[in-house]
């Protein structure tokens, strides 16, 4: 097994980021596609494995028709709310609907568009899928908290009026609200392992195609520790806020060490959940069925780098990004460990018909993370 | 000679090679078993200088040449990319990065300063009449819901400072824009346990005075310059400029903070919302000198405007902030977020200055 290495430096990506931001302001935003392009190019082409680079091939011009068609969407999103915020609902219904559609879309240009020495990579997903797992699940979730809403309404009002001990009512309620976080926190494991399967199942180096094979009893063991973690604080927190008089001196030490307790927890969970489900998924990926995957990423050393990076950045009022960025980068690939002893001049690329990348971009505006990165 | 790896199309497999060109412009590629790939060199695509990661070069037959040696590169395709050639030495130099640095932050101002709220306003004229409606809808609706209460006016009253109105003021608008249809609204508005004075205008024409305002005005006149100024805004279309204005600073600073790369880690948002703040306050002076000419027209002395703000802008402080008010009023406050500045009280004497003249133009 050999790490992937980052090659980028944070002096030299520094020089590389603000020309691209004052390109991006001279030119009132024009410039942005080929910006990204060259953010991008500057991190694939660090990244190393034996001795042999990534590449990102994706052009400015490709990228700008996706990113005007999204600024337009999202400068129109915006004024109708403000003029009229009743329609923000019909206008998140429709981003809803279209979402499965630009993860597909920016799925399949975004390893169009990558490659490792000289192979592109390619993913072969169904629409059909993406739409299941990114609208269908979801209405799901929607539905079960619209369900429980619904029963708790019809429930215990009658309770109420026929004058049962009112704790135990406060008891059901809890329970209720329990098993509809279990139900939640559920749901959103499922989304999160069908859309890993999904994103890796599909996705092909060269001829190679990957494979994943994951359980949903793993993800809810790594996604109920992270989150039992991160509740700790709100407890404290809700417990301050309900400890008798609420302006209390107690009450208000509790509650401040809640919320401080609340961020840097929260920031250990997240970094916990994080690097914890990219070992889990890794050890159980293959390419070609033969070359394997390792992550050594611990989430304290993930968590630490987090914690630093956003002390640095504001410190710094941001200038600060590139270095934060680069070392984020060196962390992540660093812990990326492939079996390289197959070799790689086997692979040959496959060739794929061409197209834009107006899902990618239009994505973006909206803000949807769509990276699925290494 | 530059010494990097060949790939045959699409294949990660990879030989040791050289390249070179030659005077003629031919350029030969030479694997270590003394294969070689020959051509014109114009016909070769090289990919752009991006600091010191590797650079392709791409043969016509799909085969490509990588090397680490992008200086040698430079110097043999040296004239061929020149906009890459720019950027390239403004991101290895720091002079030319300061360059640009400041020319960005001169871009940047000029930007929120100038070039929003001027195409806000070609943009804002440029719409049909009806969109001033449109986005007024409701918004009475809305504000008698949450701010107004009724007027405690008598009928009689309410009647006579309408057919004032629309005597005196309203037709004067016929030559601006003759579309607008003015229609006046007496409110009660108590925030606190306190009367607001105040008067305010929909960009659909429709105009509140709240009954505390028409007790403070001293006479006839100061009504009419607040109503001149409220009517400023309607015919300015301010409503629809400020939604406009809206939409371009969040379309701005959504591009400079939700992206990847990198203009929101500069915290450019915080500066372009206190350029903003600004915008009202041109707002609030073209409608002062749109007032002060229709007075001027009708014969009312501009300093009943500045005596009337002035008055308002007492009450509000002596007898307003006297009783603690909560944090988020503040927004609500009309006069904290416009006070009267020097620059407005200038403006209304010298065409008060004008008016003494008995003249109806003021330059």
């Amino acid at each position: 097994m050999e790490a992937l290495r980052f090659n980028g430096t944070g002096s030299e990506y520094f020089k590389i980021w603000i020309v691209n931001i004052l390109l991006t302001i001279i030119t009132l935003g024009i410039y942005y596609p080929w910006a990204k392009v060259r953010n991008r190019r500057y991190f694939y082409a660090n990244s190393t494995l034996a001795d042999r680079n990534f590449e990102y091939h994706a052009t400015g011009k490709q990228l700008l028709l996706g990113f005007i068609i999204g600024v337009i969407l999202f400068a129109i999103y915006t004024f109708v709310t403000q003029v009229a915020p009743q329609y923000a609902l019909g206008f998140m219904a429709f981003f809803m609907l279209l979402l499965p559609w630009l993860i597909w879309r920016s799925l399949m240009f975004n390893m169009k568009v990558s490659s490792f020495s000289n192979v592109h990579f390619s993913f072969r997903g169904a629409l059909k899928t993406s739409y299941k797992i990114f609208l269908g699940y979801p209405l799901l979730i929607l539905l079960i908290i619209a369900g429980t809403g619904i029963l708790a309404s019809v429930v215990i009002p009658p309770l109420e009026s026929q004058e049962i001990d009112p704790t135990i009512i406060t008891i059901i309620g809890i329970i209720v609200g329990i098993i509809m976080m279990a139900l939640y926190l559920y749901a959103i494991v499922l989304i999160q392992k069908k859309s890993k399967e999904y994103m890796i199942g599909n996705s092909f180096y060269g001829q190679g195609a990957f494979s994943t094979n994951l359980e949903t009893k793993k993800f809810l063991a790594i996604y109920g520790k992270g989150v039992g973690l991160a509740l700790i604080p709100l407890v404290v927190m809700i417990g301050g806020l309900t400890l008798g008089d609420e302006n209390s001196l107690e009450a208000e030490i509790l509650f401040i060490v809640g919320y401080v307790g609340l961020i840097v927890v929260s920031l250990l969970a997240g970094a916990y959940i994080m690097s914890r489900t990219r070992a889990y998924v890794y050890k159980n990926t293959l390419l070609d069925d033969r070359v394997a995957f390792k992550s050594t990423l611990g989430a304290r050393a993930l968590a630490w780098v987090m914690f630093t990076n956003f002390l640095m950045i504001l410190v710094t009022i941001g200038f600060a990004m590139p270095w934060a960025k680069v070392r984020m980068a060196k962390l992540m690939l660093e812990n990326t460990l492939v079996d390289t002893s197959i070799g790689f001049d086997e692979y040959i690329t496959q060739q794929q018909q061409s197209g834009g990348a107006i899902g990618e971009q239009i994505g973006e505006a909206f803000d949807v993370d769509m990276d699925v990165g290494f | 000679m530059i010494e990097g790896y060949w790939h045959p199309k699409g294949s990660a497999e990879r030989f040791v090679a050289t390249f070179e060109i030659n005077d003629l412009g031919r350029y030969a590629i030479v694997l270590e078993d003394k294969t070689a790939h020959r051509g014109d060199a114009s016909s070769l695509k090289v990919s752009e200088r991006l600091g010191n990661v590797a650079r392709k070069i791409i043969l016509e037959d799909g085969s490509t040449f990588s090397t680490l040696d992008n200086d040698g590169i430079d110097t043999l395709f040296k004239g061929r990319q020149k906009v890459n050639a720019v950027i390239h030495y403004m991101e290895t130099h720091y002079r030319a990065v300061i360059v640009a640095f400041i020319l960005s932050i001169a871009t940047a101002f000029s930007f929120f300063k100038w070039g929003i709220p001027w195409t806000s306003t070609q943009i804002a004229h440029a719409l049909p009449y009806e969109t001033n409606n449109l986005i007024a809808k409701g918004s009475m609706k809305f504000l008698d819901k949450v701010m107004f209460e009724e007027s405690t006016l008598s009928e009689d009253t309410k009647e006579k400072i309408r057919l004032h109105f629309n005597e005196k003021l309203s037709k004067l608008s016929i030559e601006d824009e003759s579309e607008i249809v003015y229609k006046l609204h007496f409110r009660s508005w108590i925030m606190d346990g306190t009367e607001i004075p105040n008067a305010l205008a929909l960009p659909s024409g429709d105009i509140v005075v709240t009954d505390k305002f028409l007790q403070i005005a001293a006479n006839q006149d100061e009504i009419d310059a607040v109503l001149l100024h409220e009517m400023g805004h309607v015919v300015h279309r301010h409503g629809l400029e400020m939604l406009i204005e809206g939409t371009f600073i969040t379309v701005a600073v959504m591009m400079m903070t939700g992206d990847t790369s990198g203009m929101g880690d500069m915290g450019v948002g915080l500066g372009s919302a206190l350029v903003s703040s600004s915008y009202s306050r041109g707002h609030e002076s073209e409608a002062d000198l749109y007032a002060f000419k229709k007075m001027l027209k009708v014969g009312i002395d501009p300093k009943s405007f500045s005596n009337i703000m002035a008055r308002m802008t007492t009450y509000m402080t002596e007898d307003y902030s006297r009783k603690e008010k909560g944090e988020d009023d503040e927004f609500l406050d009309y006069f904290s977020s416009h006070p009267t500045t020097q620059k407005r009280i200038d403006l209304a004497n010298r065409y008060s200055e004008c008016f003494a003249q008995g003249l109806t133009t003021c330059k």
